[in-house]
């Protein structure tokens, strides 16, 4: 059963139209790549289906239900957690306390808001070190998140999303800016949280999207071109065409 | 962690054997004044330059009860906590959905509004004269007009009121609070409704306010205009910053350096604000990071200079 | 038309500087004075009308030059800080320098008395003073319109790095962008100070109709600011004819109101 869907999603900028009437369906537990050259529209995709900004027409779909034009900050609370292509975290927080903050949101209850020592909330705490030790950085949970390198900042990123114990993960870029070294620990890292997640994939680097993604939809200015699995989209004419060279450049 | 609250104890014990009752006084209430804006300045990253306007309507409403109906001490600081979360609601509900210069701004001229109408209204508050007769009523039998009695009073409630500030800002509130500081998109995107939040820090630092403004009116038996006018906003923001608003505790240092300051030289010179607009300019363009940090960094300064003179 | 005068310097001030600039009022108090004390030197009024508010741009030369300078990395509350003391220190230094009390300035005499417009008789300095704020309010709009300079200030308003990157010295942009906010604000001052008299507090009041107008007209966006300017302007006059105390608080009230519905203001584009 298609968990995500979109129907004929659009969003216009004035006279551009970043996305296009895209219909998606993303499968429960599977991990789901949209790939395309810069300026396709996969962000702008992201962004609609957080919240950030409504679309000019169609719908999104959650779980069956229709969640078109919900706000932002109630996104998360439905299950669905995003990771941003530019590391958007909290600075002067330690690692813990990113991760703290994005658990208590969708924690169980916000009982004792006002009043109640952020310590004495083991359940929360426990998730946020959770998420933590799933990225690999348990070790650094008291470490200021400004200190930590930019490839370990790219896993801190992935643990908010994962503290908030999500039902769907969307992973915009992960591995922006990673070393070929942090590269590979990344995929790794997204291969292990295949199967717990639902995962949908922005990626670049043709490699990594080959070899985690189960289907690979491909968008071109703003329309999706193709759609298939792996194999399938390898050898997909259209696809050639738009990327044209990309594809193997990328490699 | 112990040791910044036995100290402050201790400052509480000790000072009205320093200074008169009414500065010591003045200065609890002051720092009351400064953990409410505090809330909003370094725990949300919002700067709120109308702070008096929830002082100062406190101080009107509550003052006007106490001295029109002699209401029961109790009362007068609930209303006045009340009175201060209201406006602080009401100002809030317009500022949030703005931000940066605009909010200042915003902030500002709201201030404004609350006093030019208090200015004009002068059958309730007394215009530019101020709101007199104030009345400090009894509680329990106990004589608050005594000023040492007073001062145990505040002092007491000043104690409380750090306490519940230091509730809130080790709650999940304070982190959510300082992560909309740190990042307002991210913040958002993990689940939290920004506005309402800051809606919600904006009425915690006017109840702060209100209780300080009651305070304030209660002990110098005046209500003054300026009370409601934007250089105590900017007396506070002055408090807080220099104190360093990093931390809990800097808005109390603050006040103690602001209300020392402008007790001593007002005094001297009629003139006063001007050298406190020289302070101001000064404290900006040398001792940003407030007065521990520089402190720190002159220790650390002499630290080095000691060091290299053994050197040598 | 003053508050578009002063809402124009403010906007392009907070605009191009990205500063809360709480000392606009008191340019606008110190354009008065000076204005008053350079007819008492030179004893021309026309001279004195030229040559103070220059006065009030050379002060903000120096004050954008000694002090702000050195606080574009520093975050608004330090500005705030740093502009509101230099508010106190102005405004505190006008007393020094002239007294508590305020004076009252007669217009020159050409300007005195009324002018029959046939259904009521308006002052003649009033017109005088809204055709030259008028004049002046488009020779300011036509100079960040029409030449290179005001369109690069513009450019700066919309976007800095953009500026910077094409090699064009962004720190002397925002000193004449400053000096200019501050002439403007002199110019008002000067023009007013044979309106309603001077008085060391009228730089505070005025301060506050400004963020209003700012407000209401959209940061950094000049013509709105006029435009807000001229509303304001006119409401207050509207108001004062029924009720006279309240015209003041009136224009904040409109303000909140305004807000309250339209949160980006007026013209703002958000």
């Amino acid at each position: 059963m298609a968990l995500l869907q979109t129907d004929k999603l659009t969003k216009a900028f004035g006279a551009l139209t970043a996305v296009n009437g895209v219909t998606l369906n993303i499968e429960a537990g599977s991990l789901h790549s949209i790939i395309g050259p810069n300026g396709a529209g996969k962000t702008t995709l992201f962004n609609l289906l957080t919240g950030t900004f409504p679309p000019t027409s169609g719908r999104i779909l959650f779980d069956g239900r229709d969640i078109t034009g919900t706000r932002a900050d109630r996104i998360a609370h439905l299950g669905l957690a995003r990771s941003y292509q530019r590391t958007t975290v909290f600075p002067a927080f330690s690692l813990l306390d990113n991760a703290w903050v994005a658990a208590f949101a969708t924690g169980p209850s916000w009982k004792g808001l006002i009043w109640r020592p952020t310590v004495r909330y083991p359940e929360i705490t426990t998730r946020a070190r959770q998420a933590l030790a799933d990225v690999g950085l348990a070790g650094k949970a008291d470490v200021p998140a400004r200190e930590i390198s930019h490839g370990e900042q790219r896993q801190l990123e992935l643990a908010i999303a994962l503290a908030a114990a999500p039902r769907v993960l969307l992973l915009d870029e992960p591995a922006a800016g990673l070393s070929p070294d942090e590269t590979r620990k990344m995929v790794a890292l997204v291969r292990a949280l295949k199967g717990r997640y639902t995962i949908v994939l922005i990626e670049h680097k043709i490699d990594i999207i080959m070899s985690v993604s189960d289907r690979i939809s491909v968008m071109h200015f703003g329309s999706l071109i193709a759609e298939g699995t792996p194999d399938e989209i390898q050898k997909n004419p259209e696809v050639r065409r738009a990327y044209l060279g990309g594809v193997a450049a990328a490699a | 962690m112990k040791h910044p609250i036995l100290l402050l104890v201790a400052a509480v014990a000790l000072l009205p054997f320093v200074v008169r009752p009414v500065i010591a006084t003045e200065i609890w209430i002051f720092a009351i004044f400064g953990l409410g804006l505090n809330l909003l300045l370094g725990y949300t990253g919002l700067l709120s330059f109308g702070q008096s306007t929830f002082f100062g309507s406190a101080a009107y409403v509550a003052g006007w009860l106490l001295k029109h109906y002699a209401i029961n001490v109790f009362l007068a600081l609930g209303i006045g906590v009340a009175v201060g979360a209201a406006s602080a609601a009401l100002v809030g509900y317009l500022c949030v959905q703005r931000s940066g210069l605009y909010f200042i701004m915003l902030t500002f001229a709201l201030n404004q509004l609350f006093y030019f109408i208090a200015y004009q209204w002068t059958s309730v508050t007394g215009g530019e004269d101020g709101m007199h007769g104030v009345g400090r009523p009894a509680v329990f039998g106990i004589d608050f007009k005594d000023p040492l009695n007073y001062y145990v009073f505040i002092s007491l409630l000043f104690l409380l009121s750090l306490w519940v500030m230091k509730r809130i800002v080790e709650s999940p509130l304070g982190k959510i609070l300082q992560a909309i500081r740190e990042n307002e998109v991210r913040a958002e995107a993990v689940g939290y409704n920004v506005p309402r939040f800051k809606l919600l820090a904006f009425v915690i630092g006017g109840a702060f306010s209100g209780l300080a403004g009651v305070l304030y009116a209660m002990l110098f038996g005046i209500v003054p205009l300026e009370a409601i006018g934007f250089v105590f906003s900017g007396n506070v923001l002055f408090a807080t910053l220099i104190g360093g608003s990093g931390s809990l505790y800097g808005p109390i240092i603050g006040s103690f350096v602001f209300i020392w300051l402008s007790e001593s030289v007002s005094v001297i010179w009629a003139r006063w604000p001007l050298l406190l607009g020289l302070a101001f300019v000064i404290v900006v363009l040398f001792f940003r990071g407030g007065v521990v940090e520089a402190w720190a960094r002159l220790w650390s300064w002499w630290m080095r200079w000691r060091s290299s003179r053994q050197t040598s | 038309m003053l508050y578009a005068l002063m809402g124009l310097g403010l906007s392009l001030i907070t605009g191009v500087l990205n500063i809360p600039n709480f000392a606009h009022g008191a340019l606008f108090a110190v354009g008065a004075y000076l204005l008053v004390t350079t007819v008492d030197v030179v004893g021309n009024f026309w001279l004195a009308l030229v040559l103070a508010p220059v006065g009030v741009a050379l002060m903000g030369l120096l004050i954008e030059y000694a002090g702000i300078r050195r606080l574009y990395a520093a975050g608004h509350d330090y500005q705030l800080l740093f502009t509101f003391g230099l508010a106190l220190i102005i405004s505190e230094g006008i007393i020094v320098i002239w007294g508590p009390v305020g004076f009252s300035h007669l217009p020159p005499p050409i300007l005195r008395g009324g002018l029959d417009l046939g259904f009521t008789f308006y002052p003649k300095y009033r017109l005088f003073v809204m055709v030259v704020a008028g004049l002046l309010v488009l020779l300011t709009w036509l100079f960040l319109e029409k030449t290179r300079y005001g369109a690069i200030m513009r450019a700066g308003i919309e976007n800095k790095e953009m500026v910077s990157l094409l090699g064009i010295d962004i720190h002397k942009l925002f000193t004449v962008a400053f000096a200019l906010g501050a002439y403007l604000a002199g110019i008002a001052g000067a023009l007013t100070a044979p309106i309603r008299g001077i008085n060391p507090n009228m730089g505070v009041d005025m301060l506050g109709i400004a963020f209003v107008v700012v407000a209401l007209g959209g940061l950094g966006n000049l013509l709105g600011a006029i435009a807000a300017g001229l509303l304001i302007g006119v409401a207050q006059a509207i108001v004062a004819a029924y009720w006279t105390e309240a015209s003041t608080a009136v224009i904040f009230a409109v303000m909140a109101a305004v807000l309250l519905v339209r949160p980006q203001g007026l013209f703002g584009i958000r």
